[in-house]
């Protein structure tokens, strides 16, 4: 990570008005399609109940299904590599392409690989990386990382794009979507099929089958599990679903929150390379496959009391209802996944020490909580990360000046009341003052550390304690 | 290969011991079958869910008239050479003999284990413009087509080319994925390929703006086979 702060990050986003444009139309977009997508499923609460069940259940006894679910893809002709880390990982594919004698590489998308830094690795080596997915194909050439979980290049527009894709991928220039998809077509459909390997991630991983779930929308997860003669998977340990049957269950809220589509275009499932045992075997697919399941951290958090991230199916629904990264996107959080789910996993996985104002990145409104396919509770772990930032000292100054102040107000009833009071009259004075609708946005120090970032609600004209009394 | 397999594991069997993980059970409690449907209710919702999506329905209303309407639909995108599932796997009997009399030859489908070998088929397999295949099943429910890979039926017939057209029964029909499962538990056993297709290839990664024919098949033609 470089010196930019969070806060610096944060400022940059709120003053790019382009970005303003692209989050708000495609969070609302996103917003809106999910809503409709679980309108049409019958009982759509009692889906999410029993997803959140399975997820529960099989997070609870993951060593076992992870167990299982390695020796049935074994069992099927796959090999299976376990990664403490993100070198590990990078160590167990770099040693693979070299066996294989790999010189170019296609790759779907996959969070992991992210987390791995996984194309830098294959660069330094001298293999030629393809991102084949069309948003992580626009970051890629610009340089860039993903800002959004499901959607990478969210941040652009279709003129930039244009210009982008026609500067490094020597395509004609166009700003019209659907022509650049053509040209982009053209030109990847050459590295899909002379790519001596393929790298994707995995969505969910089948213990009983060994099956692996790859869904997308464009067609480039399929190419890549099946042109390449090497199948690369990268999945964390957390991507295990018990039986076939979870899997549909899954299947049937993932893509309605994610991007309001029944199902995705593509529910890939793939279960061992090609099979050759049969007498002529089958027609096309890998030579191999290479399951990489990747730890890196995540075994740490299952301890702790934020396990309850490992539930996430990794649909991005958090990251569109969410009010902060709709204002910020998904940069500002300087972190490979954004957004509420991002406030809770990366701080988890990497600990607190450089990541403690993520927790803060939230009003807890519980927004993400509401719109959670699995209902995980993010508000309380974010809670839970505060106190632990704050316990080690690393809480922003207005939190660890403000806290002692109240603390010394607050536990004087005379002074409390007197200073509800003045607090009242001077806030709503002040909003007054400020005319911005009753909430302020300037505050004297120390709140001016919440202001700085934030507006203030206006107070009641009533306390709460002058309320409860008249009641009486 | 050593790698980090115990390591990993004894740290999550460890880290079990303190997990805090709401309604974890000890089991997953069994759910009710999905509701049984007819065939007419099954394939209506297919239709509505495919169309939805920007596939094309045709319901003929033999195999007569099925045969013709695929014969005419390949020779209007021009496609004298496809790639297409064997014979035995389409299922319109008198179709293999129209193909052959229209002219429609098949490329042959088999991908060579040598890496030359394999980069040349891939590439004049790129250059097809329509793909025909069969269907495993059809999910009611999502508007989807199973295809279930085997020498006979290559995964790319249904992948590689801007055309698919896929011929469907519509005995093959079930009301949800769950029920398709159900129905064949050993399906990923035998197979090392079952995909879900609901719809044309698209991407919406540009200003959200939905875009189809991406890296799959731009237009859809599914053949409902009475």
């Amino acid at each position: 990570m470089s010196n930019v702060t969070f806060y610096d990050r944060v400022e940059d986003a709120l003053n790019n008005e382009q970005l303003k444009v692209a989050l708000t139309r495609t969070t609302s977009k996103l917003g809106g399609l999910r809503l409709n997508a679980l309108a049409s499923l019958p009982d759509a609460d009692g889906v999410r109940d029993r997803a959140r069940l399975i997820r529960a259940h099989t997070i609870s006894k993951l060593a076992d299904y992870l167990e299982q679910f390695a020796a049935n893809v074994e069992k099927m002709g796959g090999h299976v590599h376990f990664a403490d880390d993100a070198a590990d990982a990078n160590r167990i594919v770099l040693e693979l392409a070299k066996q294989y004698d790999i010189k170019t590489v296609v790759k779907g998308k996959s969070m992991v690989s992210e987390e791995m830094h996984l194309n830098h690795e294959f660069e330094e080596m001298g293999v030629t990386v393809w991102e084949s997915d069309l948003g992580e194909r626009i970051v890629q050439e610009a340089g860039e990382m993903p800002s959004h979980i499901i959607a990478p290049a969210i941040h652009y527009t279709r003129e930039q794009v244009g210009d982008l894709l026609h500067d490094k991928l020597k395509i004609p220039l166009s700003h019209d979507p659907s022509v650049i998809v053509g040209h982009v077509r053209e030109k990847l459909r050459q590295e899909f099929l002379v790519a001596d390997m393929g790298i994707t991630g995995v969505n969910f991983g089948v213990a009983e089958t060994g099956t692996i779930a790859l869904v997308e929308n464009e067609g480039n997860g399929r190419l890549t599990s099946t042109a390449p003669r090497v199948h690369v998977a990268l999945m964390g340990i957390e991507r295990i679903v018990p039986t076939l049957d979870d899997l549909s269950v899954m299947l049937q809220v993932l893509a309605r929150s994610a991007t309001g589509q029944k199902l995705s275009v593509y529910t890939n499932l793939l279960t061992g390379p090609r099979r050759k045992s049969q007498t002529t075997g089958e027609a096309d697919g890998p030579d191999a496959l290479h399951v990489v399941i990747v730890d890196n951290g995540r075994s740490k958090v299952l301890g702790t009391e934020l396990a309850e991230i490992l539930y996430c199916i990794r649909c991005g629904a958090c990251l569109n209802a969410c009010p902060v990264y709709q204002q910020i996107g998904g940069h500002a959080y300087g972190s490979v996944y954004p957004g509420p789910v991002g406030a809770v996993l990366t701080p988890g996985l990497r600990g607190i020490g450089p990541w403690a104002e993520l927790p803060h990145a939230s009003s807890l409104c519980g927004a993400c909580k509401e719109v959670c396919p699995v209902r995980i509770d993010i508000p309380r772990m974010l809670l839970k990360l505060r106190e632990e930032g704050h316990e080690k000292g690393l809480a922003p100054a207005w939190v660890k000046m403000g806290l002692p102040m109240y603390r010394f107000v607050a536990t004087k009833p005379a002074l409390f009341k007197f200073a509800i009071k003045a607090s009242g009259f001077g806030a709503r004075m002040l909003a007054k003052m400020q005319g911005n609708g009753g909430w302020l946005n300037k505050l004297p120090p120390p709140l001016s550390g919440w202001t700085e970032h934030r507006d203030f609600p206006p107070f009641a004209a009533k306390s709460f304690s002058e309320q409860f009394k008249n009641r009486k | 290969m050593q790698d980090s397999r115990q390591i990993v594991l004894d740290r999550i069997r460890s880290s079990l011991k303190t997990s805090v993980l709401p309604m974890a059970r000890a089991s997953i409690p069994p759910r009710e079958a999905a509701p049984s449907s007819d065939y007419a209710a099954m394939s209506q919702s297919f239709q509505r869910d495919m169309e939805t999506v920007g596939a094309k329905i045709h319901r003929p209303a033999n195999d007569f008239a099925a045969v013709d309407l695929v014969v005419d639909l390949i020779q209007e995108l021009g496609g004298n050479e496809i790639l297409a599932w064997d014979d035995a796997e389409l299922p319109l009997a008198g179709l293999p003999y129209a193909l052959h009399k229209a002219g429609i030859r098949r490329a042959d489908h088999r991908i060579p284990n040598d890496d030359i070998g394999r980069k040349q088929k891939l590439a004049a397999l790129g250059e097809l413009r329509v793909g025909l295949t069969g269907a495993s099943a059809g999910l009611a429910d999502t508007g989807s087509l199973a295809m279930i890979s085997s020498p006979t039926r290559p995964r790319l017939a249904s992948l590689l080319p801007m055309t698919h057209i896929a011929l469907l029964p519509i005995n093959r029909l079930y009301p949800t994925m769950a029920a398709f499962f159900a129905a064949h538990p050993v399906v990923t056993q035998d197979a090392s390929n079952l995909v879900f297709i609901s719809g044309p290839s698209r991407t919406a990664d540009i200003e959200m703006t939905l875009t189809v024919g991406v890296h799959g098949p731009k237009y859809i033609h599914v053949v409902l086979c009475p």
